[in-house]
């Protein structure tokens, strides 16, 4: 093979890689790259899907300021996502040391925790309308059978947050299995020398595995801020009335930034209002990630930067 | 490396082979539909299961009748994928259905076809039409829509309960509050256990009582959201004072919550827990199928004063064609057709619905149907109204719909809610 064919078969083949990555290549081009730089310019426009966009400058990002709706969307968001993120790591870190317990048929323990994700979200969020039904619901029936209060869930504004976390945290397998695969690869001489050292099953946790699995949860907590940041599907399926018509659940309790985002573009059909706060949303997002990883510096502990 | 590059071409060529043959399959596909025969049109429409096949059976007479357009009718309940669809410049469909008040909004954005050259054309009268539910059609004077079908409201009450507690049905407000009261039952423990007047859309109840206490939502013109207008002020505040202040929002809340499903069997009103309610047409038809013991009447909705006597609201089902529709004139022949008086009766009969022509009112196709009179002659009513269908009209629902949810539940004052509401509409 002379050098010639050689250099061109070198060429041949990056023209071939990439022919190959051509479809991400254009997909990621029409599909992502664009469509954002677009946004960023519809969000300084009056838009409405259907007639040319006309120049507002600011207005759009002025009139957050003073929208009581959009306030109210943030601040549900918001307490979602204080009040979920930490239940999700603490619920599934407990439960991830329940699946790790050497007991018979823990396969299938596992198997049922993680089973809730499969449901298609659509299916699970009409699955729990019905379950948290005040009349036919077998949440209150449950809690009847306990004698406990029985809220009416989606009716009542204080009980519509804790019914979207209840179905937020029902498909919380996911991180609970990644938590487990992380907790199994705890050396366990690092647990023998705790015991060595009198250390308790507190001690273990709080000087051992906390430790060892913080990049993990550094992972999972930046992971589920965002998913939080970005809720949707859930109260939408939990507050949706009839046909195309905007809802937030009583006294807008359950409407959350990506919701009122979703009404503002295709029911109220203001997509350049739609645009800004899908800016507004990334910049708070950015924000917020940014001061998690600057602040990981202080708890998250890399295996090879120590001993 | 060498092999595999040499037989790179043939592979190549094959691609190019299917290409050409699937291209060739395309253009004989379009070809096909383009030859002479009838012109084809897409109708699309939200209604699905009986509804639909009452509306299959007015297509099917219309293909029957003449042969130059032939409908396809297809039911697509999704109207996410019926907005999107007309975004484009080649849309699916050529006819399709709403409501009243999405007109305006989709009229000022260009997504109608204006229809007044083809109504003209195929020589609809207007004037036909009960004028509450043409104001819909209307935006800046032309018109974008027809009514298929219409609704009004009337007050229906359970005959046994008011006989029980000695209440004849209520002709003013004073009445109607003082015949709650006495329908009004609570236990010991102050839960109420049987409600004078039921709620079940509280959107539908607290317009109509506004407009039955003089009100307006819209202004003079029509043109301008007015939810603060201090005769919707007196008329939250009557419904505040009669039920919410006197019952507490808390118990009727705790009621409300333990009540069945709308229209089903366990209907509160099928079942006597609501011993009034104020209800569209549809319900003539359905009582009599789910509950057919129940002893019901109904009454014109009880005015403020006596100019407001037979006060309703009145809301639209409607036709209309996209603007990127290829086959307009097509379409509007087929729109003519169904407004047309046979296959109005026959679609608005088998929904349970009232027909949208004055003159189809007294038809005796109609006369079939208990109580179907006291609605249908709300509709000529001089004061019969509808809410404006305006570029705000989406999200003008959508915030009234939040305030009238403070009040029901007591933590906003008729006008704090109200007033709120006119906050938001000055940035529409």
């Amino acid at each position: 093979m002379s050098l010639m064919t050689a250099k061109r078969g070198a060429r041949r083949q990056t023209l071939l890689g990439l022919a190959f990555a051509s479809p991400f290549i254009i997909g990621a081009a029409v599909f992502i790259v664009w469509p954002v730089i677009a946004s960023a310019g519809y969000s300084f426009t009056d838009f409405n899907l259907f007639q040319a966009p006309s120049w507002v400058g600011l207005d759009n990002y002025a009139h957050m300021l003073q929208d009581s709706t959009f306030w109210k969307a943030l601040a549900n968001t918001l307490f979602l996502t204080v009040t979920g993120v930490p239940l999700t790591i603490a619920i599934s870190i407990l439960g991830a040391h329940f699946l790790n317990l050497p007991v018979r048929g823990q396969p299938l323990y596992r198997a049922l925790v993680y089973l809730p994700t499969i449901v298609p979200i659509v299916v699970g969020g009409y699955l729990w309308r019905w379950l948290l039904n005040t009349q036919y619901g077998f949440v209150n029936y449950f809690l009847g059978l306990l004698h406990l209060p029985q809220p009416e869930w989606l009716e009542q504004p204080a009980w519509g947050k804790p019914a979207i976390l209840l179905m937020c945290l029902w498909t919380i397998g996911g991180t609970m299995i990644i938590y487990l695969a992380a907790i199994k690869d705890v050396p366990s001489e690092l647990y023998e020398a705790a015991e060595l050292d009198g250390a308790g099953w507190w001690g273990r946790f709080r000087f051992i595995t906390w430790p060892t699995i913080s990049p993990v949860t550094l992972f999972q907590v930046i992971v589920t801020v965002i998913a939080y940041l970005q809720i949707f599907t859930q109260p939408y399926l939990l507050t949706q009335t009839r046909l195309n018509e905007a809802s937030g659940g009583p006294g807008q309790s359950m409407i959350s930034y990506a919701m009122y985002l979703y009404q503002n573009a295709f029911v109220f059909l203001k997509m350049g209002y739609a645009s800004a706060m899908a800016w507004v949303l990334f910049l708070i997002t950015l924000v917020i990630t940014l001061l998690l990883l600057w602040s990981s510096k202080k708890w998250v502990h890399y295996g090879s930067e120590r001993s | 490396m060498e092999t595999r590059i040499t037989r790179r071409r043939p592979l190549l060529r094959t691609v190019a082979l299917a290409g050409v043959a699937a291209a060739a399959v395309a253009l004989s596909g379009c070809s096909g539909g383009a030859s002479s025969g009838p012109t084809t049109i897409t109708f699309s429409y939200l209604w699905g299961g009986e509804e639909a096949k009452a509306l299959e059976k007015v297509i099917a007479d219309f293909n029957k009748s003449q042969s130059a357009i032939k409908v396809v009718g297809v039911s697509s309940p999704d109207a996410q994928k019926q907005l999107t669809s007309m975004s484009s410049s080649n849309g699916s469909f050529d006819i399709s259905d709403n409501f009243g008040n999405t007109v305006g909004s989709w009229a000022s954005k260009g997504i109608l076809a204006p229809l007044d050259d083809y109504l003209k054309t195929e020589k609809v009268d207007l004037d036909g039409f009960a004028p509450a539910a043409l104001d819909q059609m209307k935006y800046e004077g032309k018109t974008y829509a027809l009514p298929i079908a219409v609704h009004t409201q009337q007050l229906m009450y359970n005959k046994d309960l008011l006989d029980k507690a000695g209440v004849q049905p209520p002709t003013t407000m004073d009445e109607l509050a003082d015949a709650v009261k006495k329908l009004t039952v609570t236990d010991a423990d102050g839960a109420i256990t049987q409600i004078g007047l039921g709620n079940p859309s509280a959107s539908t109840l607290f317009t109509t009582l506004g407009y039955a206490f003089g009100g307006t939502w819209d202004g003079k013109n029509g043109k301008t959201p007015t939810p603060d207008d201090p005769k919707n002020v007196e008329a939250l505040d009557w419904y505040a004072k009669t039920l919410t202040d006197t019952y507490g929002a808390d118990k009727i809340a705790t009621f409300t919550s333990g009540l069945g499903q709308y229209m089903s069997a366990q209907d509160p009103f099928y079942t006597g827990k609501e011993a009034m309610v104020i209800d569209g047409e549809w319900q003539a038809v359905n009582i009599p199928k789910v509950a057919p013991n129940l002893n019901w009447g109904v009454v014109d909705i009880p005015a403020a004063s006596p100019e407001l006597a037979g006060t309703t609201q009145v809301t639209t089902s409607t036709l209309f064609i996209p603007s990127n529709s290829k086959h307009k004139a097509e379409a509007a022949k087929f729109l003519a057709y169904i407004v047309g008086d046979k296959p109005m009766t026959d679609f608005t009969l088998a929904l349970g619905n009232l027909p949208s022509k004055t003159s189809l009112l007294t038809a005796s196709a109609y006369g079939d149907i208990p109580h179907f009179d006291s609605w249908l002659k709300a509709l000529t009513s001089k004061n019969a109204k509808s809410l404006a269908s305006q570029p705000y009209s989406a999200q003008y629902s959508t915030d009234l719909a939040t305030a009238f949810d403070d009040v029901v539940r007591g933590v906003a004052s008729p006008e704090k809610a109200l007033s709120s509401v006119a906050d938001k509409a000055r940035s529409y």
